[in-house]
């Protein structure tokens, strides 16, 4: 069932959902219901490759109907080409999703666990990671959204490069986001140029974009950030680090957006503080570049696109960029309208 | 025969089993099995989905099994037909599979 398709069961939905003290996740594309003489009884929903606002009544708790239910979404995942899934819970649900053929990848104690249905996907990633190791100390890394590559990016990457024997950049993979992930990706691709001893690494599924975090078992706002950090930012730790020997990460200092400004407040616990198997992990902040005293970001390039401002744009973005937006501005232009970022 | 694309069979009922394959990065065959009953029957579940591989001849992929109490036939029945979807559209000798 599509939420946009049946406004009268979205509703028997979030009864249920809010009986197991869920909300409901407005990003879920499709829901499996499970009926008994009209009466809803379990619901489960996909939202891409993640698992959604899974809810079984009460009386129905036993394990065989969430396995029939489990073996329905994984199936209908299947038929909409995702085999590779995931599915954030709370860390008591752990059983119950294991029984489902997932397996916990990492968990911020008391809030959430995330787990993914194969056993040894994070390890092939990892292995694929680590024969792009480069010796020396330390090594750096930083992950970049670059929505889009600015000059302050470049700034960051040239002064985190010149204090470290390598650096290893992400780019965040999932779309949501002005600009898509390819686009991105060419964009830091032709700004990292003349930039040594750097590799770009494509995104993948363990570096997790905040847009698509789901908060919808955590209630509260400020919980459901740092439960995002924790997961993030603990999976960098476990896993992607230790393949690559990182060492240093790396972070613009974030003076105009607040939900970026306490990541990296949280970025100093997860990696260094909080316990964890992994060692820890150095956090760099690097003052951000200005111009006339005004902090470059992409959040002020894309609000000067929206204003059509090429000129101001200029001296904010490297020469790939501009081009780049000039030539999207011009095929937005033809079509009739500026998106408004 | 290689899994060349992934695919599943099977559910997670009491009684049955999923069968995942995935294409594997280094070309080799992984196999791993997950089941309530393996501290009992893991030898002979691990034996018929070895023996079931070999039989369709499959060299490279990544097969997970997550059993949950299922007999022999259907752990043969849900690995064949996961490793035909996976692999594409080869042609098949049925009578050296049974």
């Amino acid at each position: 069932m599509r939420p946009q398709d049946a406004p009268h069961e979205i509703e028997d939905v979030w009864r249920l959902l809010a009986d197991r003290q869920l909300e409901l996740d407005t990003r879920v594309e499709i829901f499996v219901l499970c009926r008994t003489k009209g009466r809803l009884i379990a619901c489960g929903g996909l939202d891409r490759k993640v698992i959604k606002c899974v809810a079984v009544a009460p009386e129905y708790s036993g394990q065989s109907l969430s396995l029939r239910l489990g073996s329905e979404l994984i199936a209908l995942a299947a038929a909409r080409g995702q085999f590779h899934l995931f599915l954030y819970s709370a860390p008591y649900n752990r059983e119950l999703f294991q029984g489902w053929g997932f397996y916990p990848l990492v968990e911020v104690p008391r809030l959430v666990l995330l787990m993914e249905n194969s056993p040894v996907a994070i390890q092939t990633y990892c292995d694929s990671l680590r024969s792009k190791r480069r010796a020396g100390n330390p090594i750096g890394c930083a992950v970049l959204n670059a929505n889009p590559f600015t000059l302050g990016h470049r700034f960051l990457l040239e002064r985190a490069a010149a204090q470290c024997e390598w650096m290893h950049v992400f780019v965040v993979q999932e779309d949501a986001s002005t600009f898509s992930y390819s686009e991105r990706f060419a964009l830091v691709a032709q700004g990292i140029q003349g930039i040594r001893r750097l590799t770009l690494h494509e995104g993948s599924d363990y570096i997790i974009s905040r847009a698509t975090f789901p908060g919808y078992f955590l209630k509260d706002k400020v919980v459901v950030d740092h439960s995002w950090a924790g997961i993030d930012l603990l999976l960098f730790r476990e896993h992607i680090a230790p393949a690559l020997g990182i060492t240093h990460r790396f972070v613009g200092t974030e003076p105009l957006d607040t939900i970026t400004s306490n990541y990296n407040v949280d970025m100093r616990n997860w990696l260094r503080d909080a316990p964890s198997g992994a060692p820890a992990i150095s956090v760099v902040e690097v003052p951000r570049a200005s111009i006339n005293g005004r902090p470059i970001s992409a959040s002020a390039v894309r609000k000067l696109l929206a204003e059509g401002d090429f000129d101001a744009i200029q001296r904010l973005v490297p020469p790939g960029t501009l081009k780049f937006l000039q030539t999207k501005y011009a095929a937005a232009l033809a079509a009739g309208g500026v998106e408004r970022a | 025969m290689k899994i060349t694309k992934p695919a599943i069979a099977g559910t997670l009922e009491s009684s049955d089993l999923m069968v995942k394959v995935t294409p594997n990065q280094n070309g080799m065959l992984e196999v791993v099995v997950r089941s309530e009953v393996i501290k009992q029957f893991g030898k002979q579940i691990r034996r018929v989905i070895d023996d079931t591989l070999s039989k369709l001849e499959v060299s490279e992929g990544t097969v997970v099994v997550e059993d949950k109490g299922a007999l022999d036939y259907a752990i043969q029945a849900r690995v064949q037909a996961a490793v035909l979807r996976g692999a594409g559209s080869e042609k098949l000798n049925w009578e050296q599979l049974s």
